[in-house]
């Protein structure tokens, strides 16, 4: 392998002294004198650089159709006639791997006629390990014309936890039931592990899946209601459901994501999401494509390690930029560059058009300190796009308007109680108030309505539970009709958050009744309460796992686990052993409190209620019980 | 050559910044449930090796670093492949 090859745009370098920053002592070098150290060594993991390409251009040469398709092969068939596609950079930002609208189509109509020599019928499931490359993207269209269903997992993530990732996607594997599996080369190992118990589950590499035959066969022509793919970012680790996405939907969402961004010539589509998340997936790949827009994408591991890479790619281009995260990926960037450093001498975020705001409440306080800290780069805060949406209605049903910006109403904490979804209890006063960002208007064809328990429409300004109806709603979770009876009604999907209208805008109060989410990611405390009933003396409704909201927005995971021992040694040895337990299932540190046997509050049906626990814990009604010190 | 032997004292430099928790930092903590570190925070360590070392650990080998040791060990295989 040759050493680094410098590709155009890597021309324009950036120096950085190292400094150390006054907020993060921890941080002592910044990204970008990490990549110029690293500059011209030759590391494992980037493929073969063969030679230096140019990304594909903003411009396609065609004219725009805005996702009006009957399906997905539609629109990248369309695509492929003009001169737009997607770009793989490497963990430096530089080095794109470069893949074309035409490649990707000559590439997946190989790989669907390679599906049909297997066996494959149109309605069949495929397993995708959904690394951020071009095989992943080929693999993932090559379903869509074979009419098959890919199905994008997760990758591992982290140090440690082998366990909890097989464990993690053997469960979703078991859910999609799929004929074949295939990942990348160095995790097919996993993928095998988590398929061992399952018959007839072929696991392949990109590589040799891409070296069987394709011998020449008719492809199958869905209809626009056919499912065209079943995404997983929702429902719990241990008990998941596979979101079922029409390409009716799907095509409905991405021209309403499309018109909600007012999409212009110059723009083009940055992102580090994960394809095995909704936002990375839908608003990342399949919107640019059906939309003919370029992309430009770094991997998620990448991103994670060398946050600001985003930023530069940003900088880099000429046009205007679309590029979406959730809250932690704008304060990683704010946390990570040195308070030292000037952010207009390294970065020219001036031409980032649409900076969409999703995927986890949105904290005002953090997008507000990224403005500040990147203002000198020219970041204009109308940039800021909140929205709302959620796997079961394909990703968006509400946007808020290209230039507004975060708009910020002030509630008062007592309208906010009751609901589930106050601020921390403990400490909340008279006078005290939260700042609710508006998420935005339904896309085209959606509606929304906001009813209480009863199912009785409220009406604006009344906080209650948030429902929509439209052309994007799932048809239903695969294979779970009870699940899909639970939230879908009459064609309205109840979404489990909370939250309220103001002038048409929503405002989300509280995300998904009991679930915690932390950096992005979702943990169901169902799954937090079995691990713990795992342990020896405990049992099922002994626990109750629910997210404390600290003052400034942030969400942690609290547990109440009933204790019956009195000893005072023993009660500190169950919460160290609870705690690392959550630590290793989950990756987060947690509150662990143990409480009186019979003091957790049960509904009206005899199960556990989270909400309760949560008031009571906040409120003081619960007291933990002493522990040793 | 790198061995173990010397890749490990430095890793453990490199990780006792990250060590706010103050645990006992050898080849048998972990990064999860000793060092009680966060995924964001345990990818800007990696970040960090992986300069020291000049390397990029592959993604498929994360899952089996619980440790300090299991990371030194990974060290001196990727190095001295």
């Amino acid at each position: 392998m040759t050493a680094c090859i410098m590709y155009l745009w890597q021309a324009r370098h950036f120096c950085v002294t190292d400094v150390q920053s006054e907020a993060d002592p921890v941080r002592i070098v910044s990204d970008e004198s990490r990549s110029q150290d690293a500059q011209d060594i030759d590391f494992m993991g980037t493929d073969q650089v063969s030679e230096v390409r140019e990304p594909t251009p903003t411009a396609s040469g065609i004219v725009r159709r805005l996702a009006d398709f009957d399906t997905l092969g539609d629109a990248l068939d369309y695509a492929a006639d003009g001169a737009c596609g997607l770009n793989f950079f490497d963990a430096r930002a530089a080095n794109p791997r470069v893949q074309s609208y035409k490649a990707l189509q000559s590439d997946a109509r190989a790989h669907a006629l390679r599906l049909i020599a297997m066996g494959a019928k149109p309605g069949d499931r495929v397993a995708l390990i959904a690394e951020t490359g071009p095989e992943f993207v080929a693999t993932f269209f090559g379903c869509i014309y074979a009419g098959v269903l890919p199905v994008p997992l997760p990758l591992p993530t982290s140090f440690g936890g082998r366990e909890s990732y097989v464990s993690q996607i053997s469960n979703q594997l078991n859910s999609c039931d799929p004929m074949l599996a295939i990942a990348p080369p160095a995790l097919t190992e996993f993928v095998a592990q988590a398929t061992a118990h399952m018959d007839g589950v072929d696991v392949l590499g990109w590589d040799s899946f891409e070296a069987l035959p394709a011998p020449a066969a008719d492809l199958p022509r869905p209809s626009p209601d056919d499912i065209a793919y079943l995404q997983y970012s929702s429902g719990s680790t241990r008990f998941p459901h596979g979101v079922e996405v029409t390409h009716r939907a799907l095509l409905a969402n991405l021209n309403g994501h499309a018109v909600g961004v007012g999409l212009a010539d110059e723009d083009r589509v940055i992102s580090w999401l994960p394809y095995y998340h909704d936002m990375g997936l839908v608003g990342c790949l399949l919107s640019p494509i059906a939309n003919q827009v370029s992309a430009d994408y770094l991997a998620t591991e990448d991103f994670a390690r060398r946050p600001l890479s985003w930023l530069s790619l940003i900088s880099r281009h000429d046009g205007t930029t679309l590029s979406y995260s959730p809250t932690f990926g704008y304060d990683i960037c704010t946390r990570r560059i040195s308070s030292q450093t000037r952010a207009g001498d390294r970065f020219d975020l001036s031409r980032w058009r649409v900076a969409g705001n999703g995927a986890d409440m949105i904290r005002p306080s953090v997008m507000e300190q990224f403005a500040r800290t990147f203002a000198p780069a020219g970041f204009n805060p109308g940039a800021f796009m909140p929205s709302y949406g959620l796997a079961e209605a394909t990703l968006a049903v509400t946007m808020s308007r290209p230039g507004d910006g975060i708009e910020v109403d002030e509630v008062d904490e007592t309208r906010l109680g009751g609901q589930g979804a106050s601020a921390d209890g403990a400490e909340a006063g008279a006078g005290r108030t939260r700042r609710l960002v508006n998420c935005g208007y339904a896309l085209p064809g959606m509606e929304i309505e906001i009813r209480d328990h009863d199912d009785i429409v409220l009406s604006e300004g009344e906080i209650g539970r948030v429902l929509t109806r439209g052309p994007s709603i799932m048809t239903g979770y695969f294979r779970d009709p009870e699940a899909t009876a639970a939230c879908l009604r009459d064609g309205w999907l109840d979404t489990g958050d909370m939250g309220y209208l103001k002038g048409g805008a929503i405002y989300i109060v509280g995300r998904a009744k009991d679930m915690i989410i932390i950096n992005g990611k979702n943990h169901w405390p169902q799954d937090i309460e079995w691990g713990v009933e795992q342990l020896p003396h405990f049992k099922a409704g002994d626990i109750a796992a629910f997210a404390i909201t600290t003052s400034d927005g942030e969400e942690r995971p609290a547990v109440l686990v009933q204790c019956r021992t009195s000893d005072l040694a023993e009660r500190a040895r169950l919460i160290a052993t609870i705690r690392d337990r959550i630590k290793t299932m989950t990756g987060m540190s947690c509150v662990v409190e143990l409480v009186p046997a019979r003091s957790l509050p049960l509904t009206s049906s005899g199960k556990l209620s989270r909400s309760k626990a949560r008031k009571m814990y906040l409120s003081g009604d619960i007291q933990p019980l002493d522990i040793a010190a | 050559m790198l061995t173990k032997d010397t890749v490990l004292p430095r890793l453990i430099e490199i990780i006792t910044p990250f060590n706010r928790a103050g645990t006992d930092l050898n080849a048998k903590t972990t990064f999860a449930t000793d060092l009680e570190l966060d995924s964001l925070t345990v990818m800007d360590l990696t970040a960090e090796i992986e300069d020291e070392y000049d390397m990029l650990i592959p993604v498929n080998m994360l899952p089996d670093l619980e440790t300090i040791g299991d990371v030194a060990d990974a060290v001196v295989k990727i190095k001295n492949a």
